[in-house]
């Protein structure tokens, strides 16, 4: 059981990986090749899938973390929801006040900024519980 | 809230990962709970308490702070 437990822990990285390297790839696929249409929805579909698999994997993951685990990853999704959210509102209202140019503030490059957020909020619980300066006894 | 757990540990000479695994959770929860940081819920105090053989009680106090 417990080897179980940590080897659907270690596989959650494999499948964010997968997802990120669909997500890139479908990317500059779509950028640097002139696809058909259809080419192209079936290419956004993947990292679709991709991160579908990786978000049950995950939530899956969860159901075997302790308690401070649980917290820290709650709390770092707190965190990168909300900075989500205020940056949503923050362009769309920019958007309205001045013409963002579509080129740099185009939805597919919130993805990685989204991600960010969750390493931030992660990176502030974990030196809440002080998970990154322990000493080992 | 503080804890003696430390206390605790160190009369059964236990490591933080030996308690950790003892009462099913990582060495990092230990780690947290330990320093303070986090308080657990009643059922891993209980099972804390269970692992040395002491009353919850003896392992976790109430600060002044904590007091309504």
């Amino acid at each position: 059981m417990e080897k179980s437990k940590k080897h659907l822990s270690d596989r959650v990285p494999v499948y964010a990986l997968i997802w990120a390297i669909s997500y890139i790839g479908s990317l500059g696929a779509m950028k640097v090749l002139s696809l058909s249409q259809a080419v192209s929805v079936m290419l956004t579909i993947v990292p679709v899938i991709a991160f579908a698999l990786f978000l049950y994997k995950f939530y899956r993951s969860v159901y075997f973390m302790d308690e401070v685990q649980i917290k820290i990853q709650m709390e770092a999704a707190v965190v990168a929801f909300g900075l989500a959210l205020l940056t949503i509102m923050t362009l769309g209202l920019l958007d309205l006040a001045i013409v963002l140019n579509q080129e740099d503030w185009a939805y597919r490059f919130l993805v990685p900024v989204f991600v960010a957020y969750y390493f931030i909020g992660l990176f502030i619980s974990r030196r809440k519980y002080h998970i990154d300066h322990e000493e080992h006894d | 809230m503080k804890n003696t757990i430390k206390v605790e540990r160190a009369k059964k000479n236990w490591t933080q990962a030996e308690l950790a695994e003892k009462i099913g959770v990582s060495r990092q929860a230990i780690h947290a709970i330990e320093a303070g940081k986090f308080v657990p819920s009643t059922v891993l105090a209980l099972r804390m308490a269970k692992e040395f053989g002491t009353a919850v009680e003896i392992i976790f106090q109430l600060e002044e702070t904590d007091l309504v």
